[in-house]
């Protein structure tokens, strides 16, 4: 059976969101966008979006449809729209990378492409919100980590309407003097509301709330966690509200100033507390022996740092401009992709076996979920992944075009083999075969949705 | 005019690696209407929130000091007590005459879906009439699926570490669908 509490459409929100980490990959690798083309090239803003509606957001949103019933022990409410969402999304994004290609000058078509794929993101987020805040608000009470969910989330929204006001700008549906200014200054604000506000802020909830659970430590709130999202919180209204409201009014030149280093003392507490929370919980945890998907995400959580260091280093020495690109390279590969694949490669085989075995449960002997995946096989892809995207940073900082591309492919390889172990958990290939499909146990389909017949 | 408060200080409980839910629900049980309950725990107490929400108390904690917690839980007004707010439960139809466990299980310390299996295999085992306990690391929601699908009843709550107690009770023949 399909209980309800496996979310339908989440293996197709993550086999829509590996695809497009595929095709980014691919570009990167093949020399298309950043850094040979300008960091506001068109050519390097599909590569951006690819990554970050497709593979990133798309990736989170599945989780979230998945995870957030459970944070709060609730069901999910409308889930129908979890369908309509995606497509409308998939949409959305198809029209916005139409419309840079436009940009670029590949696609000539007079039709505002990036105003309609705006619209179609709008509705597909909103429609995919929807849900989880209403769900969010049948909780009790909110949890820690369903509180960094409902910040990132904020985020989101400040990020596409940014978004959208750029697109409509950019396709010259708009041309009101505030829209042109913002477009003209907030672009990084967009950026960092995209990548530290709705990405970052939602996984490190998630993880405050996925780890403990792997590591079998005991995760009571502390005092830390909570200054934690209150700073973090503070520094993203900041960043995603109030900066570009201050560009809008034409306040922006003084503001800047004073707000940008706040907000970055805000975030530099945040993430310190995180990390403190982070290694408490792993000395707390009562298992020995630490899974791959957990070592992963501690190589994910260190780029993160990684990330923040770089920014620090280059906010003091005046350097942001120049290295904006591999500093994002850094936080969207090493920590949102790499803490999204290693947790999908826990995910993954969870729900696949949850979904085949559930109902023969307790009633015949069912492989184990370690079953699914064969660990000693799997651990050198995500060490030549990480190794890829600490090897594509460098190339960035030095500005090595031809090493970047080494190292996209190298990451693209990796990440190659560890989408095929994910099909692979997936149709129970690594089960011995007689132990696949006891009677009553039935093959998930690939991700598609099984059909309710019990 | 207001009642004193009733205080409960399970700090030397949880200090001796006890369990101080039951205490805790007996001065519940023990607050003259309108009476509220002064808590002192060593750690937030944010499940009982949830537990003692659903009777109709609204916590107010605050931080005393060297890790300490104080928390009133004050009765929220005209709110009636009513059970936790679950709509998965099934119906614990007569529930308070479900006799004591025959079998109990601490599925705590155990990998995920670990505490699922060895709860349903332990449901399994049940003879129809009877019921089991057992302790689980969290809320189990894929386990109230299955025990829908399969056709117990169960009763549940979170306990003050987080942790979920559940009861679940065999209804007897010709109700479990296969």
């Amino acid at each position: 059976m399909l209980g309800a509490s496996i979310s339908r459409w989440t293996m197709a929100y993550f086999a829509a969101a590996l695809l497009c980490l595929l095709a980014a990959l691919t570009a990167m690798a093949a020399g298309y966008g950043y850094p040979l083309a300008g960091l506001r090239a068109p050519e390097t803003l599909v590569v951006v979006h690819l990554g970050a509606i497709g593979w990133l957001s798309l990736l989170m949103l599945g989780a979230l449809f998945q995870f957030v019933p459970v944070l709060v022990g609730q069901p999910l409410r409308n889930p129908a729209l979890v369908l309509p969402a995606l497509l409308s999304l998939l949409m959305g994004l198809s029209l916005l990378l139409g419309g840079f290609l436009r940009l670029a000058g590949v696609v000539e078509i007079e039709f505002p492409l990036l105003a309609l794929g705006g619209a179609f993101l709008i509705v597909g987020f909103a429609t995919a919100m929807w849900p989880l805040t209403r769900t969010i608000l049948d909780a009790p009470l909110l949890t820690l980590p369903t509180r960094f969910v409902v910040t990132g989330l904020a985020c989101l929204v400040g990020t596409f309407l940014m978004g959208i006001s750029f697109s409509c700008v950019l396709s010259g549906v708009a041309a009101a003097p505030a829209l042109v200014e913002l477009h003209t200054h907030a672009v990084p604000y967009h950026a960092l509301a995209g990548f530290g506000g709705w990405l970052t802020c939602t996984a490190i909830g998630v993880s405050y709330r996925l780890l403990p659970m792997f590591m079998l430590s005991p995760d009571t709130e502390r005092a830390s966690g909570r200054i934690a999202w209150w700073s973090l919180s503070a520094a993203l209204l900041l960043v995603v509200a109030v900066m570009p409201l201050m560009i809008m009014f034409g306040a922006m030149a003084g503001a800047a100033a004073v707000v940008v280093p706040l907000a970055g003392a805000l975030a530099i507490t945040a993430l310190s507390l995180y990390g403190l929370d982070m290694v408490h919980l792993y000395r707390t945890r009562k298992r020995r022996r630490i899974e791959l998907n957990v070592k992963a995400a501690g190589s994910a959580i260190l780029a993160l740092y990684g990330g923040a260091f770089l920014f620090v280093i280059a906010a003091l020495r005046g350097t942001l401009d120049v290295h904006a690109g591999a500093i994002t390279y850094l936080v969207a590969l090493g920590w949102l992709s790499g803490l999204g694949l290693s947790q999908l490669y826990k995910i993954v085989p969870f729900l696949t076996w949850l979904e085949c075995y559930g109902p023969v449960m307790g009633r015949k002997p069912t492989p184990r979920v370690q079953d699914l995946v064969v660990e000693r096989r799997d651990g050198p892809w995500f060490i030549l992944y990480f190794a890829g995207v600490v090897a594509g940073t460098g190339a960035l900082l030095g500005e090595i075009p031809g090493l970047f591309r080494a190292a996209a492919a190298a990451t693209l390889i990796a990440v190659i083999a560890i989408v095929t172990e994910l099909v692979l958990a997936r149709r129970l290939h690594n089960v011995a075969p007689g132990a696949r499909l006891p009677e009553g146990a039935r093959l998930p389909r690939l991700f598609l949705p099984a059909e309710i017949d019990r | 005019m207001s009642i004193p408060h009733r205080d409960l200080d399970v700090r030397p409980i949880l200090r001796a690696g006890g369990e101080p839910f039951s205490v805790i629900m007996e001065a519940v049980e023990a607050l003259t209407p309108g009476q509220s309950l002064r808590l002192l725990a060593t750690f937030k107490p944010i499940p009982l929130f949830q537990v003692l929400g659903a009777r109709g108390f609204t916590p107010s904690a605050r931080e005393i000091g060297n890790g300490d917690w104080e928390v009133i839980f004050a009765p929220s007004g005209s709110a009636e007590p009513h059970e936790m707010p679950e709509p998965q439960m099934s119906q614990p139809s007569g529930a308070d005459a479900w006799p004591p466990p025959t079998i109990e299980l601490d599925n705590r310390d155990l990998d995920p879906p670990e505490p699922l299996v060895r709860t349903l295999e332990g449901v399994e085992q049940l003879p129809p009439g009877e019921t089991l306990v057992a302790l689980l690391p969290r809320e189990p929601l894929f386990l109230f699926d299955e025990l829908k699908a399969r056709g117990y009843s169960w009763r549940g709550s979170l306990e003050l570490d987080g942790s979920y107690r559940i009861v679940i009770h065999a209804d007897g023949p010709g109700k479990k669908s296969p």
